[in-house]
């Protein structure tokens, strides 16, 4: 009976071409859209380094003075103070590694080339940086923990950076050039898709790093400091600091560095937290820390939920997609009402010759099955297509200084969403038949034969 | 055998109710060929629904080949209709994109035979019609009186106890009419039993027995009233 059904269901498919191909379009377009906006948000939104991500904190110490406004959210409290990063990077915690990152840039250039000078976005940084999170190396590795000491000229480049300065080749040892400094290249990232920059705290997209430097490097050669400087009330001009008044930043109460600890274990966490207490009770004794002690451990899972769950522009999308499908899928329902309440005298036969009730709906589910399956691949196509006009007016908005390759993970269906994508045709066809089916398999056998 | 006892049919809206049968009771015996006459609207068709199990009754017991059919659950009521009921309707009722053969292929499908028992099956029914050649053809390239034989052909391939004709001639000139009826008296000769709504009483003086409802009530007439009015008409 099943070959039979299928059978049926191909002949019904034929039957009424254009009805069957107006429905799949339905199907296909809305959910073309459907997820095409949530394949953005599920690119973006995805957690950066999800199987280490409940290890890695970013902590944040309230330094802030007495008339500040209670914080209660992590993503409200300033960033660290260059003094608290130094004294706790050189403290020993129970955390297995620690590191900290604050934003850079420069123009970069090489010596001897026709390669254009172009102005990058630096990272700067400690040693730890890359084994802490696991940052794939094409060649060489990250500098010592020597080099952070002693400041040397060193520089990690990403992927990209080395193809658009030596053409991809290996280029450890080889010099780059920022403003007037020389740095020696040590290293060279793989590809490296983080979906968020989330060690400067941003969870920004699409604006990787071109290359990664020391820390104290950066310090002592005077790179720009390109930070929100969270300052007391009486700090005039905090602005100053990005570019020089460096000896007043070191002892300042300006928070603008993003400080990071690596704890395995939940042990570790409460031992952290400890660490921390002492460490505010401590300054306390020093003057410092007017406030209540009021210190945030968040790992990157706990950061991605509050900084990108409630993105409301992800979410708007997600609602004007899901709620196009839905418009589709009502569509569709009426054609596809349409198209079966047209057969009722066929099915009034059918009964009438023995098919039973169940026998009926099992050909008609077959059909919506096949209607949904063949949406399914009409929604990943318009997926695809969606996908690729949204890159484009990204590309666009950023005037084209990001590459193609760099957008492409945030607009690209992996296999599961085009499983998931498979699976929404398959249920949704099944609910927007619901009621046709229902309707058609409920008609009294004897109701329609009289009819001429 | 078939027989009724006090079955009484409704249709109920939310303003009227319509008795469309009242307390029939009737035997028909197993190889009869019954003719069912009445004015229009009387209860013809649906005493012909109640018979082919297409519709439900309100009160009464209906007993079909010695199964008590009342309380009997949708498929188990598909299931007896699929072996024991042929239906030939005013209309054909042909499904117009099936040839022939695929036409009369329905209900044996639905019984779940063997593909080549129902080959054997349909081949039988299309020589009995006398439409052996015309297996791949569509109903559409037949006369009127060709397709009631191609339904007559899809009611008994199913070698059915009860075949329950609506009309059967209905759509047709007389002499196709001839021609069916012809075919119907000789698939009752073989021992199946037919029960005929018809409007034509030439063609019920035809049948052993003549039954006729008149506002939903069912009774009988001999073959000599039947004979009177034939006379007087």
């Amino acid at each position: 009976m099943l070959t039979y059904n299928i059978k049926l269901a191909i002949n019904s498919l034929n039957e009424r071409l254009g009805l069957t191909i107006l429905m799949i379009l339905a199907i296909g377009t809305g959910l073309g859209l459907f997820m095409t906006m949530n394949t953005m948000a599920h690119q973006t939104s995805k957690v950066p380094l999800k199987h280490i991500s409940q290890k890695l904190f970013m902590v944040q110490l309230d330094n802030r003075e007495l008339s500040a406004d209670d914080i209660t959210l992590q993503q409200d409290m300033i960033s660290m103070t260059y003094q608290d990063v130094q004294n706790l990077y050189a403290q020993q915690t129970p955390a297995q590694a620690q590191t900290y990152a604050w934003n850079s840039s420069g123009v970069v250039n090489i010596q001897n080339s026709n390669i254009k000078p172009f102005r990058a976005s630096l990272s700067a940084t400690t040693h730890d940086f890359f084994e802490m999170f696991e940052a794939p190396f094409l060649y060489g590795s990250g500098w010592s923990a020597q080099a952070d000491q002693n400041g040397l000229a060193n520089i990690v480049l990403t992927k990209k950076t080395n193809n658009m300065l030596f053409g991809g080749e290996n280029s450890v040892g080889k010099t780059v050039r920022i403003g007037t400094d020389e740095l020696v290249v040590i290293g060279v990232l793989d590809d490296w898709f983080l979906s968020a920059k989330f060690y400067d705290g941003s969870f920004y997209t699409a604006f990787p790093d071109h290359a990664f430097i020391p820390s104290r490097f950066a310090f002592n050669a005077n790179f720009p400091r390109q930070a929100y400087f969270n300052c007391p009330s009486d700090e005039k001009s905090p602005g100053r600091f990005g570019a020089s008044n460096l000896a007043e930043l070191k002892t300042s109460e300006c928070g603008w560095i993003s400080f990071w600890a690596r704890i395995n274990s939940t042990i570790g966490v409460d031992e952290y937290k400890d660490t921390l207490s002492q460490y505010v009770v401590q300054q306390k004794q020093l003057g410092r820390f007017p406030r209540a002690e009021n210190n945030f451990l968040t790992n990157i899972n706990e950061q991605a939920e509050q900084i990108l769950g409630g993105d409301q522009w992800l979410n708007i999308l997600k609602i004007v997609g899901a709620l196009f499908f839905i418009v589709c899928l009502i569509n569709a329902i009426s054609i596809l009402l349409a198209k079966f309440m047209r057969r009722v005298k066929e099915v009034s036969l059918r009964r009438a010759l023995g098919a039973k009730r169940k026998t009926l709906m099992q050909q008609y589910i077959i059909e919506v099955c096949m209607i949904g399956s063949v949406g399914g691949v009409v929604g990943v196509a318009f997926a695809f297509i969606g996908l690729e006009i949204m890159m484009q007016f990204q590309l666009y908005g950023v005037d084209y200084v990001i590459l193609r390759s760099e957008l492409e993970p945030y607009y690209k269906m992996d296999w599961p969403m085009i499983g998931t994508t498979f699976l929404i045709a398959l249920i949704s066809s099944l609910i927007v038949g619901l009621y046709p089916i229902w309707r058609i398999c409920t008609i009294t056998p004897a109701s329609q034969l009289k009819a001429q | 055998m078939l027989k009724m006892e006090n079955v009484s049919k409704i249709y109920r809206t939310n303003l009227i109710e319509t008795h469309a049968l009242r307390k029939v009771d009737l035997s028909i015996g197993d190889g009869e060929f019954v003719s069912v006459t009445g004015p229009s609207g009387s209860g013809k068709t649906t005493f012909l629904n109640l018979a082919g199990l297409l519709e439900t009754f309100e009160e009464g017991d209906f007993y079909l080949d010695g199964k008590n059919v009342k309380g009997l659950n949708d498929d188990q009521l598909s299931e007896l209709r699929n072996e024991k009921i042929g239906f030939i309707f005013q209309s054909f009722n042909l499904l117009p994109d099936l040839p022939l053969f695929d036409n009369i292929d329905v209900p044996l499908r639905y019984r779940g035979l063997k593909a080549k028992d129902r080959k054997e099956r349909i081949e039988n029914a299309l020589e009995t019609v006398g439409l052996s050649s015309r297996a791949q053809h569509l109903p559409t390239q037949l006369s009127g009186g060709q397709q009631q034989r191609v339904a007559i052909a899809r009611a008994i391939a199913g070698n059915p106890r009860f075949l329950l004709a609506d009309e059967p001639t209905g759509n047709l000139d007389s002499l196709m009419a001839q021609q069916v009826m012809d075919l119907l008296e000789k698939i009752n000769e073989q021992g199946t039993t037919i029960i005929m709504v018809t409007h034509d009483d030439q063609l019920a003086r035809r049948a052993h027995r003549n039954i006729q409802i008149f506002d939903g009530q069912v009774s009988e007439l001999d073959q000599e009233s039947s004979d009177v009015l034939v006379k007087a008409s």
